[in-house]
């Protein structure tokens, strides 16, 4: 097994492992900090993907900021009793899961059986080399090719940022002007 | 890693040295921390055990390992004890992703002098360095204690915060080199200060080529914003004694509360390796070119590995005098500023630096666009 | 067609050569998990986080297919979820401190009428 695969092997352990006790632990404080590892596991995955500035990005944005704020959400809540983890009934638990189940494997099955139908395209707009010529690429294409969605996106940021101030001051928010 | 066993065992080598001399840099640091907070009261520190007091810090390691090892009733045992082990972590990381000497180059082998050279370097130091807000936040709600907590909770959304101011001030240093790469941001710091502008070379002999001249904002905008970071005065009030016992640490005793420490002066002493390699010119020695040191001990001795390991040698020098600097400045201010209240601090925080680094990012774009072309 | 097919299944190529399929099909697991979170769990908070598992289950996806297919729209499109994922956790939160302010409970259950 050579090094980047027993890497690969590795990760996907530590992220998948990590995803499912975000899912199946109780206290939501644990929970919060499995997320931030599965995080992290995300941003190594990047890493051996050759994404390099995807994978800092992934690292400063989730594990350091937004991951941060649930967890502080969580620790104001100080919740001292769960009512009910998870939802009620068996039965009704029992089909969510299958269902869960089912579309994994369709999506499983799907990808390997037409894996090989997928054609590489004639030209390449990437050089896969040290992470920064793939910054400067990447930059350029985020500035020529989807400066659209780029500019909607600051445009939406904004949006959102007036959206939660207001909501803070709205009248049952934290602070509501009386 | 490297491409055969030797090289890679050096660079095993090399990451452990790396990790050991930002642990063995903490006694040192203590220690100046208190001769040179009591010399600034006017008062001597500790001068009793070993020369100058220097052995005070092997005391107290020792008082720390022998005292008594327990945890709160009230704490969460898992997070209590993970939390101080954390803590080691982002200043590690951090620290060994910034060059420390210019690269050795023996034989056939170019060895960097730095635990790993990577190519989008300050983007992953910013990256793991945002990683110590869970540090806090385990530590104060592991505690169990309330006091505790409010503290964490404040340091964590001080932290948060001024991590935006931090990485907007860099933008422009990261525009006017053109690359995230810390070795090339070193490289282009060589020699006295030349710029192309307009089409022409301006070049000063009485300059060296540094960032500071460049981006004097940006430099005081990221020192003040590294001062926030690692919860240092002017910025600590959520460790502050005479509001919150001691803040997120107020449970932790003995050897839990060093490890704290370390993690604290690691973050200092990567915030003190950042300033000086962007704004000071990293292990440049002032007015010379890397090229120029070479030649010059080539002059003393006869083969070139010995005089790429003298020049290594000298600019690893050269890099801890400008740490230490940075070191003495953050020791300084912690005992000449009062300390700002929680709703100052935010405010500085969101209504002055990150305006101001933005006005920074703008204008700096707008320079290097105009003097790029000669109109 | 199938015979090969079987074979190619069964060899431990599998295991030491990591191509697209691998990273694929870690996405879908990641992304089923998600979703199995915000099926099951009771706690808002809980529920948006699964929500964020999802995105960078897809996050991985986007990634994967960017370097077999040696195009860097892939990773463009890896900053818009990223950011949009970011803004929508925080809008998110927002509204759980206000829920949590005036109703002190956070369990979905409470909720689940239109009503008041």
């Amino acid at each position: 097994m050579t090094a980047d695969s027993f890497l690969f092997w590795l990760l996907a352990a530590v992220t998948l492992v990590s995803g499912l006790s975000v899912v199946l632990v109780s206290n939501p404080i644990y929970s919060a900090l499995c997320l931030a590892m599965s995080m992290v596991g995300i941003s190594a995955l990047f890493a051996t993907l050759g994404a390099y500035f995807i994978a800092g990005v992934q690292m400063i944005v989730y594990a350091g900021a937004v991951l941060v704020l649930f967890v502080m959400v969580l620790m104001l809540f100080d919740l001292k009793t769960e009512l009910a983890t998870f939802s009620r009934g068996k039965i009704s638990g029992l089909i969510k899961i299958a269902t869960v189940g089912t579309l994994a494997g369709f999506l499983a099955g799907a990808f390997s059986m037409s894996i090989e139908f997928m054609e590489k395209p004639a030209t390449k707009t990437v050089v896969a080399e040290a992470g920064v010529d793939m910054s400067r690429n990447l930059g350029t294409l985020l500035f020529t090719k989807y400066i659209l969605g780029f500019e909607a996106l600051g445009i939406l940021l904004l949006v959102i940022a007036i959206g939660v101030v207001g909501l803070a001051r709205s009248k049952g928010g934290t602070h509501a002007k009386h | 890693m490297g491409s055969d066993a030797f090289e890679i065992t050096v660079n095993c080598i090399k990451l452990v040295l790396v990790f050991l001399l930002m642990v063995q840099a903490v006694p040192i640091l203590v220690w100046l921390e208190r001769r040179g907070s009591g010399f600034i009261q006017n008062r001597f520190g500790p001068n009793r055990v070993g020369p100058l007091g220097l052995m005070q810090l092997l005391a107290d390691a020792v008082k720390f390992l022998t005292k008594e090892e327990f945890s709160p009733k009230a704490a969460t045992k898992l997070l209590f004890y993970a939390a101080p082990v954390f803590a080691l972590i982002p200043g590690t990381l951090g620290f060994a992703a910034i060059p420390l000497g210019s690269p050795l180059k023996w034989g056939d082998y170019t060895f960097a002098i730095q635990g790993y050279d990577i190519g989008v370097g300050i983007v992953f130091i910013l990256g793991v360095s945002s990683l110590a807000a869970y540090t806090i936040l385990m530590a104060g709600w592991g505690s169990g204690n309330k006091y505790a907590l409010m503290g964490a909770l404040r340091a964590s959304a001080q932290t948060i915060s001024y991590e935006l101011a931090l990485g907007l001030s860099i933008v422009g240093i990261i525009m006017m080199y053109g690359t995230f790469n810390l070795s090339e941001m070193i490289a282009a710091q060589q020699g006295t200060m030349h710029f192309q502008a307009f089409g022409n070379t301006i070049a000063t002999s009485w300059l060296p080529n540094w960032g500071i001249f460049y981006q004097p904002l940006a430099a005081v905008l990221f020192f003040a914003a590294t001062f926030a970071e690692s919860n240092r005065l002017p910025f600590d009030l959520a460790e502050g004694e005479a509001e919150l016992v001691a803040g997120f640490h107020t449970e932790y005793g003995g050897f839990k509360m060093l490890l704290f420490f370390i993690g604290e002066y690691g973050h200092m002493m990567v915030a003190s390796g950042l300033m000086a390699t962007f704004f000071l010119g990293g292990y440049n020695i002032p007015y010379t070119t890397t090229e120029q040191v070479y030649q010059f001990f080539l002059g003393f001795v006869e083969s070139a590995n010995a005089a790429s390991a003298l020049t290594s040698l000298a600019h690893f020098i050269m890099f801890t005098v400008k740490l230490g600097i940075f070191l003495w400045i953050f020791i300084w201010v912690r005992w000449t500023l009062p300390r700002f209240r929680y709703d100052q601090l935010m405010d500085l925080g969101w209504k002055t630096m990150l305006p101001w680094a933005l006005a920074n990012t703008i204008l700096s774009a707008l320079v290097i666009f105009a003097v790029s072309h000669s109109w | 067609m199938r015979a090969v097919k079987v074979e190619h299944m069964l060899s431990t190529d599998i295991i030491t050569h990591v191509g697209l399929n691998h990273y694929l099909v870690l996405s879908a697991l990641l992304f089923v998990t998600g979703m199995a979170g915000v099926l099951i769990r009771r706690n808002v908070i809980v529920l948006m986080m699964s929500i964020e598992l999802m995105l960078n289950a897809v996050n991985i996806s986007f990634v994967a297919f960017s370097k077999y297919l040696d195009k860097l729209d892939g990773q463009v499109l890896v900053f818009f979820v990223m950011t949009i994922a970011a803004a929508e956790a925080a809008v998110g939160l927002a509204i759980a401190v206000s829920i949590f302010k005036r109703y002190k409970e956070v369990n979905i259950r409470f909720f689940e009428h239109l009503k008041g």
